[in-house]
């Protein structure tokens, strides 16, 4: 069952019985990636700014078009070729801005087992990603059990102090060594 | 792999108040929105591979690979004895490593399989992409039979498994050699 598709980089991600599989297209050959569920060890979402970029993209090009249609207007009537050629061309990018709203906030999702942490391009919009991890959550917690936000922070912090037992552990700081390497 | 993850944005150890959240949260470094799904896999212990034991008696099987080594299994692909250190499960069947490169390069094994080419799209490209430049049809038409009746059983797409584009392919593909006949057949009549 296929339940999610990037447009831009062609990989999809279709579910399995006991893996996810991450295809990617690139020209004439499709390169397969598979995620056992028993194996996958977290999912980390991103929300981005994408979709600010977009509206502002979309939304200057109309604005500039709904100018043009005006002027147009304004100059030569209501039936002159310019004010129609201007006014497709104003839903078109009107069309992409509203699509672009609805499909709600957008993020950039990573999948990390024991040997790798791999981007997921199709899962781009955050709605559709939460659908997404709905529908997978059920199946990796059937393969390994489950854990609340209480016992991952207390896990990690039993991690962090059983490999560094003299330091306490240090809030998070941008660039700075891992604490836990042997 | 430690079990710390670290902000995709700022690389910042994250150590609470992202995790197995219904909603995004601010990372306490950067501030980027983040929701943080975690399983237990994550806390697992990497265990030690197993070790393959010495041949103690004289007469026991030894493995093919290491004939110093007591053999534990025999290989699903090939039978040969396998010591500990030789021996690679895979979906429950235990394989010796070249078994498993054959298995991997030849696609004989399922899962391991991880690159297949799209022989209905190349025909499809070779039927439809020529049209722009019409005269080249006359050699790509006749490529894109070929590809589409050499290719028309090999592996197709793990995912998609119709051949709707082979056959949408030799349609076009046949209405090309068409169109060329009728003109070849018309310049020859009017002469």
């Amino acid at each position: 069952m296929r339940f999610a598709v990037a447009s831009v980089s062609r990989s999809s991600l279709w579910l399995g019985d006991d893996h996810l599989l991450f295809v990617e297209c690139a020209g004439y050959t499709e390169t397969y990636k598979r995620f056992y569920y028993r194996d996958i060890q977290a999912f980390i979402i991103r929300k981005t700014t994408t979709r600010a970029v977009w509206n502002w993209i979309t939304g200057s090009l109309a604005a500039v078009c709904a100018l043009a249609v005006f002027g147009s207007w304004r100059a030569d009537g209501l039936d002159s070729g310019m004010v129609i050629f201007f006014s497709i061309v104003f839903l078109f990018f009107a069309v992409l801005l509203a699509l672009n709203n609805l499909s709600g906030a957008t993020c950039a999702c990573q999948i990390r087992t024991a040997v790798q942490t791999e981007e997921l391009p199709s899962l781009c919009r955050l709605r559709q990603t939460r659908r997404v991890l709905d529908k997978i959550r059920p199946l990796i917690v059937a393969a390994q059990g489950q854990l609340t936000a209480e016992e991952v922070s207390a896990r990690m912090l039993e991690t962090i102090q059983a490999e560094n037992p003299a330091e306490p552990p240090e809030p998070a700081s941008p660039g700075s060594a891992p604490p836990v390497i042997s | 792999m430690s079990p710390l993850i670290q902000c995709p944005k700022c690389r910042a150890w994250l150590l609470g108040g992202v995790f197995n959240r219904p909603d995004v949260a601010p990372c306490q470094s950067c501030g980027t929105p983040l929701q943080v799904e975690v399983f237990p896999a994550l806390f697992r212990k990497i265990l030690p591979g197993p070790t393959a034991q010495a041949v103690l008696v004289e007469g026991e099987s030894s493995c093919f690979f290491h004939p110093q080594k007591k053999a534990v299994v025999p290989c699903a692909g090939c039978g040969r004895f396998l010591c500990a250190l030789c021996d690679c499960e895979l979906n429950g069947q235990h394989f010796c490593p070249a078994c498993l490169e054959t298995g991997k390069s030849k696609g004989k094994i399922k899962t391991l399989e991880n690159q297949r080419t799209r022989y209905d799209t190349i025909a499809l490209g070779l039927a439809i992409l020529p049209v722009l430049i019409f005269y080249l049809t006359i050699i790509t038409a006749p490529m894109t039979l070929f590809v589409a009746i050499r290719y028309w059983n090999a592996p197709q797409s793990i995912v998609r498994r119709t051949r709707f584009r082979f056959i949408l392919a030799i349609i076009i593909a046949l209405l090309q050699i068409g169109g060329w006949t009728a003109f070849f057949i018309v310049i020859a009549t009017s002469k």
